[in-house]
């Protein structure tokens, strides 16, 4: 018997970002193997050009789906949502920047050039179908193109042993995070007999389990699965390892996209998914976001490596985006939103100085490298300046407009313990950017140092349009804040 | 699901009947020839040389690339059968997505070609 | 006559619908889960690495043939396909291209047996309760099989997307390993 397949509806309109960037990947593929000798610029070019595009897109995408409303498609898998298309355009920012970094970065360090790019776009890919899945099985199929790939640029640096490291720990702990979070849609699946997201929370809105010790099996290592992606205590051992050896724009990239996608589904699953078993997860939530902004902040205090002290900071991030997330709340995924937007300006800026400083061979990132550096590169170190103080958090940059949105946030909910342990964190958090700042303007420069030359134009461009969206959310925030409020992430059924 | 068991059925008996023929040979062979045995025969056989060293030995694989690639290719003629076996049903719907599930990969392919990597060494 | 009616015939016995509701799958999955026991506790205990993959191919058949049983016919499949074909023989690579010997036990990690065995034995008593706690005495589906038909129908409708992000997932999983492979 042959029945007649109708095609199924597809929204087109709504897949270009995800399309684009895929598409993208493959042309550079396949033009890096038809010409053996590209000239340098190309790939970082027709990279940020493809981020850009899909961000221009994102306008008349985001007043359609305004008009619309959300929507989703094929029989509910994958929706499309002003949520989704604000992650999105925090991938786009995180591509472009990364690409504009390593533009300077590759040729410095001899690396062949191509595939860089190529996997940063697909990577992107992921990172997008993981922010508009409406699946637990295409959302873990999203994590692993966008994980598969980050992997293997932490490997990029072929010379430096410290990136194979890297690589080599982000691999086996990302595999096992695979695994677990696999696990916890396998059981999630049979307690509730489906693995699309609207109709879980459809059963647990409609059903009260009486046996749920699956369900909350389940959750737990969902919970352990996305963690780890994020970087929340106690999943975060990877973090400090991983951002020092891997080369400095996957870093940028790491800290932007990564966090931001799996942010992103950290939201969807839990906050919408599973918002019916809110007061299941919501204490564990709150405990892992006390810790992580806790040790995050007392161990980025002895750091000696930049590079370090910036990942244990981003671990502080994490920490607060979750302080935000557990109040489950519009306003809660809102702040999430407005700080994970920041959040990526912040750190793409502070990670293309980082890569400016770390000279050939990417290796110095110790205090000593900025000692001085008020003096011997004012424009660098002021814009520096900037992106630490946003980081810290003071008020008139951006960085403090998104603390206290989540900090609001979790008043809003009750959790009065959370949010002062949170803002005692970000107290001792800020020593850290002072200690850098301190070196910078205040310490003589080390005999011995050369005087580097001249700062390369994709770095400074990055450090100097992140610099000034910090300052300009800072002065400004109503445009941002609105954005992130009108994102709202709903589950639509197919 | 129990015609869908027996079809399966039909495998195991074909496999135990397998079994069992290669045990009764052997067994056969066992109970009917002489045996005696010396130290000599239970020499790794190195083609008439004398042997070196231990029997356990790693060698240099250089073709492991092909191994890794196989798993992928591998994967990716897992989706096929599925489609194969709902061919008309599908028609040019199925025949184009296939084309694009296969051609991305295929790209993979071309880019080992350029970069050396299916040449021998 | 198919094999199995031939079988029903002598023995008077239809092991697949006679008698008590799958006594014949129940049987069949005693000998595959207690094979797979065996079979994993060797891989684990073995001293050397290659019996210990080949252990793991029994284990992954075993795997298999509960898949098939449960009516999963091309999860089962796939499992021999893949697994079995390909991850194990990549496996075995691993082994040759690694500097250690491999013939016998160097007591790597034998320091954390403990440890391990510890972690497996809880992360067994969380799933076994969680799992019972939710099936209790819940009997298996007498529904029919997924065949590989429906999972072609579910593959071209609802997940056509997800089925060709998996070649975007393949090919940059096949750029990774010839970038790092390569190393230049």
């Amino acid at each position: 018997m042959i029945a007649a397949l109708t095609t199924p509806y597809v929204a087109w309109w709504a897949l270009v970002p995800l399309i684009t960037f895929a598409v993208a990947g493959f042309l550079l593929l396949t033009v890096a193997s038809l010409v053996r000798r590209l000239p340098a610029v190309l790939a970082p070019a027709w990279t940020a050009v493809a981020g850009l595009g899909v961000l221009l897109y994102l306008v008349p995408m985001w007043s359609r789906v305004g008009r619309d409303g959300a929507d989703s498609f094929l029989a509910g898998t994958v929706g499309v949502d002003r949520s989704s298309i604000f992650v999105t355009g925090i991938l786009a920012v995180a591509v472009i920047a990364a690409a504009l970094i390593s533009r300077d970065y590759l040729p410095r360090e001899d690396l062949p050039g191509v595939e860089l790019y190529v996997l940063l776009l697909m990577s992107a890919a992921g990172g997008v179908v993981m922010a508009s899945a409406n699946d637990l099985i295409v959302l873990f199929l999203g994590l692993e193109i966008l994980s598969i790939a980050v992997y293997v640029l932490a490997a990029l640096h072929l010379r430096r042993i410290e990136s194979q490291e890297a690589a080599l720990k982000y691999f086996l702990l990302g595999a096992f995070s695979s695994a677990f979070l696999l696990y916890g849609i396998a059981l999630v699946y049979g307690a509730t007999g489906s693995t699309n997201m609207v109709r879980i929370s459809a059963f647990l809105a409609q059903n009260v389990l009486v046996d749920d010790a699956m369900l909350l099996a389940g959750l737990g290592l969902l919970l352990v699965g996305l963690g780890f992606k994020v970087a929340v205590v106690p999943f975060h051992a990877w973090t400090p390892d991983v951002y020092q050896g891997a080369p400095t724009p996957v870093v940028a990239w790491m800290a932007a996209g990564v966090k931001a996608a799996g942010f992103a589904a950290l939201m969807r699953v839990f906050v919408l998914t599973l918002g019916t078993y809110v007061s299941d997860w919501r204490p564990a939530f709150q405990v892992i976001a006390a810790a992580t902004v806790l040790a995050g902040a007392v161990v980025a205090v002895v750091q000696t490596d930049v590079k370090r002290m910036l990942a244990y900071s981003s671990i502080v991030h994490a920490g607060f985006i979750l302080v935000g997330l557990q109040a489950a709340t519009d306003r809660g995924n809102s702040s999430v939103l407005a700080y994970l937007a920041v959040y990526a300006f912040l750190t793409v800026g502070s990670f293309a100085v980082v890569t400016v400083v770390s000279g050939t061979g990417d290796a110095s990132h110790g205090l000593d490298a900025y000692r001085g550096m008020g003096r011997r590169h004012p424009a660098l170190a002021g814009v520096f300046t900037v992106l630490l103080l946003g980081q810290a958090g003071i008020p008139f940059t951006g960085g403090f407009v998104v603390k206290l949105g989540v900090l609001a946030a979790a008043v809003d909910g009750g959790a009065y313990w959370l949010a002062g342990v949170a803002m005692l964190a970000a107290a001792v958090a800020a020593f850290v950017y002072l200690r850098l700042l301190v070196a910078m303007y205040l310490e003589e420069v080390p005999s011995g140092t050369e005087t580097s030359g001249a700062v390369p134009l994709g770095a400074l461009v990055v450090a100097v349009a992140s610099a000034v969206i910090v300052l300009v959310v800072g002065l400004v925030p109503g445009p941002l804040l609105d954005l992130a409020r009108d994102a709202v992430p709903v589950l639509v059924a197919g | 699901m129990s015609d869908y068991l027996r079809n399966w059925l039909t495998l195991v008996v074909f496999g135990g009947v397998a079994v069992l023929l290669v045990g009764a040979f052997l067994g056969l062979g066992s109970l009917v020839r002489p045996s005696r045995q010396t130290s000599q025969k239970a020499v790794v056989y190195e083609s008439g040389v004398d042997p070196q060293g231990d029997m356990w030995s790693q060698s240099n694989i250089r073709y492991y690339v092909f191994a890794l690639m196989f798993v992928l290719f591998d994967v990716e003629a897992v989706f096929i059968f599925p489609w194969a076996t709902r061919l008309e049903v599908y028609d040019v719907f199925g025949l184009v997505e296939m084309a694009i599930f296969i051609f991305i990969l295929a790209l993979g392919l071309f880019y080992a070609w350029r970069k050396g990597l299916l040449r021998w060494i | 006559m198919s094999t199995p009616a031939i079988f029903a015939a002598v023995t008077g016995f239809d092991p697949l619908t006679g008698g008590e509701f799958l006594v014949a799958q129940n049987i069949a999955f005693a000998i595959m889960a207690i094979t797979m026991l065996v079979s994993a506790v060797r891989m684990v205990t073995t001293g050397n690495v290659v019996h210990a993959a080949l252990y793991l191919v029994i284990v992954l058949a075993g795997a298999a043939g509960i898949f098939i049983l449960l009516g999963a016919e091309f999860v089962g499949v796939t499992q021999v396909l893949v697994y079995i074909g390909a991850i194990v023989v990549l496996f075995l690579f691993g082994i040759m291209l690694t500097k250690g010997s491999f013939g016998a036990d160097d007591g790597v990690g034998g320091e954390r047996r403990g440890i391990a065995a510890m972690v497996g034995a809880l992360v067994l008593a969380v799933m076994a309760a969680a799992l019972l706690d939710t099936f209790r005495d819940a009997e298996l589906s007498r529904a029919e099989p997924s065949l590989t038909a429906d999972v072609a129908d579910l593959i071209f409708s609802r997940y056509i997307v997800p089925f060709e992000a998996i070649s975007v997932l393949l090919l940059a999983a096949l750029i990774g390993a010839i970038v790092v492979a390569r190393g230049d």
